[in-house]
């Protein structure tokens, strides 16, 4: 294959044809070819990424900036005029029992969640890593929460779990007297909403672990075997570390959903039963925009929120991802 | 390329609906016509039937405007109209928002006394003078709704007229096997907690203070005072005795009245507007009402007028959005629906309620009568609009402390220095 059928790279990376010579010195040739690909290339890159871009600028980074600016004032649109206040509200935040609540409430939730539902979805993701439509059938049956809404799942646990909910009518019927208030019992709603926030991300985390143990290379299994350990063992020394990427997915994935609980404590308790009971930061913010409106310091609020969720998650991201390189 | 990537950013534009200078509701649609939104709320009574109907009628009376309705995704239309404003799209006419930070805010457009000469109280709900949402109906809030079969059962034979007698009914009632009384919360529907409190604070403080709330706007009351804190302590102490049962907080307001409806407890402390759901939905057993007790057997009927629609002051066309309101509350037929539907008492000069109205209504209509001729009606705490009424989102608050009242989180103390903490949030 000659030069010229080869092609040259061009800096754009592409391979472009060589042209026909044509009589011209080839430092003129060179210097029109780095300069020639690079504007068309450029210019459909742009062309595609500037949907998305000028989405995110508008829909993201705008909205970010602008509960920057006003978490350093007092806006209230009841109570104009707006003034800047500097950090006064982040100094007010960080004495605030209310916000303080919530966020032990979230940390609560967000612990909850990622345990049970990345113990209980590998749990499940290694019973169902078997061959057979029924399999094949549970699969789709536990990611079928995953797929609905948090407020289509909250209105059915809704229905589970108030006083005259099926739960409590078969705890009844059992000859329980008096059935716990899952969601009226000031010590127990806040696990009733960790509860089902867990059950919907069930079927997410099995999904991953399944396609993690998919992964799992049989001979080394096999080997393993051979070498005389028992099923303890290979679940430690040979699948577990395997499923690294898999656990760090799903606990990022689980931090961040327990970080933004807010649906469910909406629908289910409206932060109570009481005051602050089972308020998460998410609904903090919400609450104290527009019950309080104190846009001010709830975009205040948002930002903490903001920054404590990206940190938490890239130390996590990170520790875990190092975890991967070691094993 | 330059013209592609122009191209591109104004598809983009187009399709996600930005434009300089876009108002949602400020086009007139076709034919001539000005488009106004209007903000609804729908419950177990006030369906979106009710609703469609209704505005077909207005609409038919007012030529020229086409509404294009908005419901809530709950019963709290206030919270929802202030998220609404607060993305600037505060809707051109609502359906009993309370006005109170709307008004002072300029958002709300005032009616004039011409425009109000229709109502029996024009005044109602006014803030500084000027009245932002129409007077159009009184509501008795609460009425003690009861089941004649279980007090029967519990061998009560007349209902309670001081607030010991209460206390007796509701013991005759727990020991025989009864739930005294069924108070609700659940869900996004706190708000429903409050009714109880609301009694106790119309005997118990406004009887005896009826500008109570301007007093601790000035400053001259704190909730802290004895009087609010005996208001809040027999709340505290009916939860304590088991005459009201904590778990009935996580019942939503539909799941409230149902339980009511299916014998789980004996007394319903609820807005007027139960009475015609019980009439229309009649449950195995017959139901009887009293207003709730004071301590002196002396009568206190807290209620609310108002509750009409308001208009926004950014309207496209205020006078038109004004005329329609006008139109909505003040048209018989409307008023005959609220009334069938939501146990409404109309407070409009000349009207009569449908004369096929059953039996809880016409009781409900005679305690709000009695206490008229009684002179002893005052405000429903909690439930004010207007000059003297809770700062915005008050009442919410004080909604979820009822939930620790009951619970036992918090004591009547503490319940009223948390309302005082709140107030001083709110208003700051």
């Amino acid at each position: 294959m000659t030069k010229t059928e080869q092609g040259v790279r061009g800096r754009d990376g592409l391979r472009t044809p060589r042209p026909p010579h044509d009589g011209r010195g080839d430092g003129h040739r060179a210097h029109a070819r780095a300069r020639r690909p690079l504007a068309p290339v450029l210019g459909r890159f742009a062309l595609f990424a500037l949907p998305g871009l000028v989405a995110y600028v508008l829909f993201v980074l705008i909205p970010i900036g602008m509960t920057a600016y006003y978490s350093l004032t007092n806006r209230n649109p009841f109570n104009p005029p707006t003034r800047f206040v500097g950090l006064r509200n982040y100094g007010e935040l960080f004495g605030d029992p209310e916000f303080l609540r919530a966020l032990v409430n979230t940390v609560v939730i967000t612990v909850i969640v990622s345990v049970l539902a990345n113990g209980g979805g590998l749990l499940i993701a290694m019973l169902l890593d078997r061959r057979g439509k029924f399999y094949l059938a549970l699969r789709s049956v536990f990611f079928t929460p995953v797929v609905l809404s948090s407020v289509v799942i909250s209105v059915i646990w809704q229905a589970l779990l108030t006083d005259d909910g099926l739960l409590n009518v078969l705890l009844r019927r059992l000859g329980v007297e008096n059935p716990p208030g899952w969601l009226s019992d000031p010590s127990l709603a806040l696990y009733s909403i960790a509860w089902i926030i867990t059950w919907q991300m069930l079927g997410f985390c099995v999904v991953v672990y399944l396609a993690g143990l998919q992964g799992v290379p049989r001979e080394l299994q096999e080997a393993a075997a051979i070498d005389g350990a028992g099923p303890l063992s290979r679940f430690r020394n040979v699948t577990w570390p395997m499923l690294a990427p898999a656990l760090t997915i799903n606990t990022v994935m689980l931090l961040i959903t327990g970080f933004k609980a807010y649906d469910q404590v909406q629908v289910l308790t409206n932060g109570g039963p009481g005051t602050g009971t089972t308020a998460t930061m998410a609904f903090q913010v919400v609450q104290t925009a527009f019950t309080g409106n104190r846009i001010g310091y709830s975009s205040a609020m948002a930002a903490v929120m903001l920054v404590l969720v990206a940190g938490v998650s890239v130390v996590v991201l990170r520790l875990l991802q190092r975890r991967e390189v070691s094993q | 390329m330059r013209r592609s990537l122009v191209f591109s950013l104004v598809t983009l534009l187009a399709v996600t609906g930005c434009g300089v200078g876009a108002q949602p509701s400020a086009t007139p649609a076709a034919g001539g016509k000005v488009e106004l939104s209007f903000l609804v709320f729908e419950t177990p009574n006030l369906n979106a039937a009710f609703w469609d109907a209704a505005i077909a009628r207005a609409s038919a009376k007012v030529p020229g405007v086409t509404i294009k309705k908005l419901v809530t995704p709950n019963v709290d239309r206030t919270g929802y109209a202030k998220q609404l404003d607060a993305a600037g799209n505060l809707p051109d006419i609502l359906q009993s928002v309370n006005p109170a930070g709307f008004a002072q805010a300029g958002k709300l457009a005032p009616f004039t006394d011409e425009e109000l000469k229709n109502f029996i109280a024009p005044k109602a709900g006014a803030i500084d003078g000027k009245v932002y949402q129409l007077p159009y109906n009184t509501q008795v809030i609460p009425v003690i709704y009861y089941n004649k079969d279980a007090f029967a059962k519990a061998g009560i034979t007349e209902t309670p007229r001081t607030y010991k007698e209460l206390l007796d009914v509701s013991a005759k009632l727990k020991a025989a096997g009864v739930t005294p009384f069924v108070v609700g919360g659940g869900g996004a529907d706190t708000w429903a907690d409050m009714y109880p409190l609301t009694g106790t604070v119309a005997t118990d403080v406004y009887k005896k203070t009826p500008d109570w709330l301007t007093r601790r706007a000035a400053g001259s009351v704190k909730f802290t005072d004895p009087d609010f804190v005996k208001a809040a302590q027999k709340v505290a102490d009916l939860a304590k005795a088991g005459y009201i049962d904590p778990a009935g907080l996580s019942r939503s307001y539909a799941d409230t009245e149902q339980a009511f409806r299916d014998g789980k407890g004996a007394m319903y402390p609820m807005g007027s507007w139960f009475a015609t759901s019980a009439d229309n939905t009649k449950p195995d057993f017959e139901i009887g009402s009293f207003p709730w007790p004071s301590d002196d057997g002396s009568p206190v009927t807290p209620t609310f007028t108002g509750g009409g629609t308001s208009v926004s002051a950014s309207a496209p066309d205020v006078e038109l959005a004004k005329k329609w309101a006008l139109a909505f509350d003040e048209d018989k037929e409307n008023n005959d629906a609220f009334v069938k539907l939501d146990g409404s008492i109309p407070a409009i000069k000349g009207y009569t309620p449908p004369a096929d109205m059953g039996p809880v209504y016409q009781a409900t209509v005679d305690i709000y009568q009695k206490g008229m001729q009684d002179n002893s009606i005052v405000n429903a705490f909690s439930q004010e609009t207007g000059d003297g009424s809770l700062p915005p989102g008050l009442a919410d608050k004080a909604a979820l402390g009822v939930q620790d009242l009951i619970t036992g989180k918090k004591s009547a103390t503490e319940f009223a220095a948390y309302l005082d903490d709140q107030w001083a949030k709110a208003t700051e």
